[in-house]
């Protein structure tokens, strides 16, 4: 009897267990759309905290109007591509999407969005175009046109603890060399087991230092892959010198050790409240990582324990080039977010208004605010120099920092090509090979671009057998 | 002819009459019930199978109509084989890890069932730890493996630190313990530089071998059912507990390894989940996680060629084929059915 009693029990609880989690699921997602307005209807990539913000833009957004309503649908995950293919094909696309990954290309080709022209007058597309700086601008187009609208972008610089550099005596870098110099301080070639680098390269960054070094992945112009240039060539040699400087099993095991902090912490800070140091002096990343920092700040203040104090610079440029390269200087990898329109949307003008909302193209003010709550860079320098916004950034000189860089016009993208996702997989594998394993850095780019042209060659065939699919 | 039978009572009012279906009706009955399995099978299997041959002709990208091309996919495909690049890359380490894990498996398989088939003590409590691992889902052991196999703080590398072998990068290392590469490593390690053996697709091997659990339960059936009389008889002609396993036990299970050769060879080639999650969906490092699988789940759904991606699964097809047949022609030399002992 008794177990009987246990059994019912148990499924009562399951039942009622079930029942919360899917009323709370629907009730997230489930939207009243007033009667006298047209529905948006909107899909998205975020979670985490980062939706509450996007829930909020859109609440502003369905304040502000008395025509349209936004209905924001969360796609966190990887398969919003295969979603958005599917419902393109069967139909019924959403009206609207953000996505960060680098498809505009891919999918402009492809036929599955429109460009812009399609969505709004041209002169107003001219226009939003003038408005954005030149990295967001890049990031929205494809062979000249815009198809993509950038409403958010993402750029790294260098972070590094200036209490541990205050320590040895070293001063932020300037060059390659005084990088090279504060990692050798910190963890000196040939020391046992080390505890802390001052800089580790990362194999994904060598989009970032390949630009640095003055050099391109691409030529569109002859439609060739550049991955084997001296100036790659010379990035990937001196992130590999850290190889011959402290061994690849070292780096590759020290490097896990970053995943595996608790709650994927990023490792300039420190972990335990009684150190001042994390596991690097200096690192490369974004502008997200400000707000970590500090948070640990304003929690050590607030519980009156010292603080380390941080900054953040421009790439250094590299102390010395192959002949016939010029270094760059505030440049980088930048990706970002970016609004598309998928093909037979119903409500593209709903969808262009919002786009125009979230970017600030009629009020600064709003995306300022935007910018502030996610933590984002402004896409236009209009609202970067809203008063809101340089209120914000005189109060946070690191975010404050790469605001700065982003308006660099040395600030380059995943070269924007059919097959971009390809592309970039292939170079972060290279730079594996050349960091982890003994094959020639020459030979391990000759055959990484060998393999990206001929991928580049079969989309151009294709392209000029079948130029831009049917619409 | 209808089947129809009376049955009489002596009584006009009392009569009855028993009647069973026709053979038409009792044959549309059949249909009717088989019929949600028959259009299951045409729909999400004959109809997928069949258009996944002709999307392999064809330059095919969800979005727009597939457009025929011939062969050129399997041309692309032939033409990276031998390569370190991919389908090449994919085909190397896929045979890499099936090689390796498929033998493991039923050598450590069967290993485990004659020691658990031993009748001692806590029997119940050695079958449920060997099995459990085969019943946590895939997703959750992947994650944990993660954990356990973190150079700096996994269970693993610790383990190993007491026999004084140094830590493993395990899923961070590209380089393979059973290659030139390895090789080149031992000889290193002879010359006092350290042994980083185990790569990332030796990780993968040990979790296989982990989850051999279900394997192991097929093995135990099979000891059981093996006569006590064949023991005993090997007994008396003087075999010792070895020579009665591999005289025995061996020829005995020689059906079942067999089978579970044939089925852990299919499983080891479709092994996707877990290399999903290890590699974040990249196959990294260096690409030494890119099995087949993953290789054409990237084909298909990130860069959107259906048509390559329909190849490769044919050719994998194919292969598989190949193999199974090739296992069936071995089996005459090896497996000894019941009948035949």
């Amino acid at each position: 009897m008794g177990r009987y009693i246990s059994y019912t029990i148990g499924l009562a609880l399951l039942i009622a267990i079930g029942s919360l989690l899917i009323q709370y699921g629907s009730s997230r997602d489930a939207v009243q759309i007033p009667d006298d307005r047209e529905e948006v209807v909107f899909w998205h990539f975020w979670g985490g905290e980062d939706r509450d913000v996007v829930d909020d833009v859109v609440r502003r957004f369905n304040e502000s109007q008395s025509e349209y309503f936004v209905r924001a649908i969360a796609m966190p995950g990887n398969n919003l591509q295969a979603k958005l293919f599917l419902s393109v094909a069967g139909g019924d696309p959403p009206d609207i999407i953000n996505q960060d990954d680098p498809v505009v290309p891919d999918w402009a080709h492809r036929g599955v969005i429109d460009s812009l022209e399609q969505v709004a007058p041209a002169e107003e597309v001219a226009a939003v175009r003038d408005f954005l700086l030149p990295a967001a601008e890049k990031l929205s187009t494809y062979e000249g046109e815009m198809f993509a609208l950038c409403n958010g972008l993402d750029i790294r610089a260098l972070y590094y603890n200036q209490t541990l550099l205050d320590k040895y005596g070293l001063e932020p870098p300037e060059t390659t060399n005084d990088l090279d110099r504060i990692a050798e301080a910190i963890a000196p070639q040939g020391s046992g087991d080390v505890q802390r680098y001052g800089y580790l390269p990362d194999t994904r960054r060598l989009w970032a230092w390949g630009y640095v070094f003055g050099g391109s992945f691409y030529d569109d112009v002859d439609h060739q892959a550049t991955i084997d240039s001296p100036a790659v060539d010379a990035a990937l040699k001196w992130m590999a010198s850290y190889r011959d400087k402290y061994s690849a099993d070292r780096i590759a095991a020290f490097r896990t050790g970053d995943q595996s902090l608790p709650g994927k912490t990023f490792p300039l800070l420190p972990i335990r409240d009684d150190e001042m140091f994390g596991r690097y002096a200096v690192v490369m990343d974004g502008q997200w990582q400000v707000r970590k920092i500090l948070a640990l700040q304003q929690r050590r203040e607030a519980e009156g324990l010292p603080a380390p104090s941080f900054g953040v610079c421009p790439l250094p440029i590299p102390a010395e080039l192959p002949p016939g390269v010029t270094a760059r200087s505030n440049a980088g990898w930048v990706n970002g977010n970016f609004f598309v329109f998928p093909r037979n949307a119903r409500n593209r003008s709903g969808a262009w208004e919002f786009a125009k909302f979230w970017i600030g193209y009629q009020s600064t003010d709003q995306a300022a605010k935007t910018c502030i709550e996610g933590g984002w860079i402004p896409v236009s320098q209009s609202v970067v120099e809203s008063p809101e916004f340089k209120k914000y950034t005189d109060a946070n000189p690191l975010f404050g920092k790469f605001v700065e860089l982003a308006s660099s016009p040395n600030q380059f993208p995943t070269p924007p090509v059919v097959g971009a996702a390809m592309f970039k997989r292939a170079v972060e594998s290279a730079s594996y090979d050349a960091m982890f394993t003994d094959k020639p850095i020459e030979e391990i780019l000759q055959s990484t671009n060998q393999t990206i042209q001929q991928q580049l060659d079969r989309q151009q065939r294709r392209l000029e057998e079948a130029p831009k699919a049917t619409r | 002819m209808p089947n129809h039978s009376t049955t009489e009572t002596g009584d006009d009012s009392d009569s009855c009459e028993e009647v069973t279906p026709s053979g038409g009706s009792r044959s549309r009955a059949g249909w009717l019930f088989c019929s949600p399995w028959i259009l299951g099978f045409l729909l999400l299997f004959a109809w997928p199978f069949l258009a996944s041959f002709y999307w392999s002709l064809c330059h095919y990208d969800l979005i727009n109509p597939p457009e025929f091309v011939g062969v050129e996919n399997y041309q692309r495909l032939v033409s990276e084989i031998g390569t370190d690049r991919g389908f090449g890359l994919a085909l190397t380490n896929t045979l890499y890890y099936s090689l390796l894990s498929v033998p493991l498996s039923v050598i450590v398989g069967v290993g485990l069932a004659a020691l658990l088939s031993a009748n001692v003590r806590g029997q119940g409590i050695f079958r449920t730890l060997v099995f459990l691992p085969s019943i946590i889902p895939v997703v959750a052991a992947s994650v944990l493996w993660l954990w356990l196999l973190d150079p700096q703080s996994g269970f693993i590398n610790y383990v190993l630190s007491w026999v004084g072998v140094e830590s493993q990068n395990w899923l961070n290392q590209s380089r393979s313990a059973v290659s030139g590469e390895g090789l080149a490593v031992v000889t290193g390690w002879l010359d006092g530089q350290p042994l980083k053996l185990m790569g990332s697709k030796d990780a993968l091997v040990l979790m296989t071998i982990w989850g051999v659990g279900n394997f192991v339960v097929i093995y135990l059936a099979a000891i059981g059912d093996i006569p006590n009389a064949m023991y005993e008889a090997a007994a008396i002609d003087g075999a010792g507990p070895l020579r009665r396993f591999w005289h025995v036990t061996i020829p005995m299970l020689s059906p079942v390894i067999f089978f579970n050769l044939v089925m852990g060879l299919i499983r080891s080639v479709q092994t996707f989940a877990s290399i999903y999650v290890l590699s974040e969906g990249t196959g990294e490092p260096g690409g030494s996680m890119t099995m087949i699988s993953l290789q054409l789940f990237l084909s298909a759904f990130t860069d959107f060629e259906m048509g390559y991606a329909s190849a490769m699964a044919w050719v994998l097809f194919v292969l598989l084929l190949m193999a199974t047949v090739a296992l069936f022609r071995t089996s005459r030399h090896w497996v000894h059915y019941r009948t035949q002992v």
